[in-house]
């Protein structure tokens, strides 16, 4: 649907204005389940707990960890429910 | 060399950081006086380096605006084996004629959102409130038609029809 059938379909009058909606409103499916995903990957460092998650993240839906000997797959990790009690806090 | 990843790694989030803690399994030790300690498995730090090791799947902003229409197949719908999707340019400076890369009923539900800020620049609370409903319902109809799950319920001789 183009941008000027959405702005006749709701009465919208103006296209900048329109525009902006159209963000908030992709935002808001976004961040609900949403319609695209993305995938990033870095380096895991021995020794290192804490790692950055992309700027343009909305909703992470999963963590995974490169198994090197069953051969180089991704596997998904499972998600602390409650706080670890963590022996080598630096 | 990175092993049994799904039962030994862990995640967790803390404001912008992912938190990555191996398992470190211990099982039960034998003490002085010869009975077991309870298990000894305990959360540490990642104790290896892989490269590329940490993947992680999210939605994102991706593409809103783009040139064509991304409900229509390319080749157009003549044959049911050759067939392909359309070539999506993304549009940074989107006018009037950008298509919004949403499907059909995505698409109506970003429709309400629309008619709801409208009716909130005029004032209308109530019809924002109402056109606010009518797009999360869409949303909703949109993602429960990718999951093909169908309920059905028996009906009780008994109930009142």
């Amino acid at each position: 649907m183009t941008i000027l059938e959405m702005m006749e379909r709701s009465g919208a009058d103006s296209t900048n204005l329109t525009v902006s909606w159209i963000r908030d409103a992709f935002n808001m499916i976004e961040s609900n389940g949403g319609d695209t995903s993305k995938v990033k990957k870095q380096d895991l460092v021995s020794g290192t707990r804490d790692y950055n998650l992309p700027a343009d993240l909305m909703a992470l839906s999963s963590v995974s960890i490169l198994d090197t000997k069953d051969g180089n797959k991704y596997k998904r990790i499972s998600r602390l429910v409650f706080d670890p009690l963590v022996t080598e806090d630096a | 060399m990175s092993q049994d990843v799904n039962r030994d790694y862990f995640w967790r989030t803390r404001g912008n950081t992912l938190e990555v803690l191996k398992l470190k399994r211990s099982g039960s030790a034998v003490k002085n006086d010869g009975s077991l300690s309870p298990n000894r498995d305990e959360l540490i730090y990642p104790d290896e380096s892989v490269d590329d090791g940490v993947r992680v799947e999210y939605t994102a902003f991706v593409n809103p605006f783009v040139s064509a229409d991304p409900n229509v197949l390319a080749t157009g719908d003549t044959n049911e084996t050759t067939w392909t999707n359309p070539d999506l340019t993304p549009v940074t400076s989107p006018t009037e004629t950008t298509h919004v890369n949403l499907n059909r009923l995505l698409s109506m539900a970003v429709v309400s959102y629309i008619k709801a800020m409208v009716s909130e620049l005029k004032g209308d609370l109530k019809a924002k409130e109402y056109y606010l409903r009518e797009f999360w319902k869409r949303v909703s109809d949109a993602e429960s038609n990718k999951r093909m799950v169908s309920m059905s319920f028996p009906t009780s001789p008994f109930a009142v029809r």
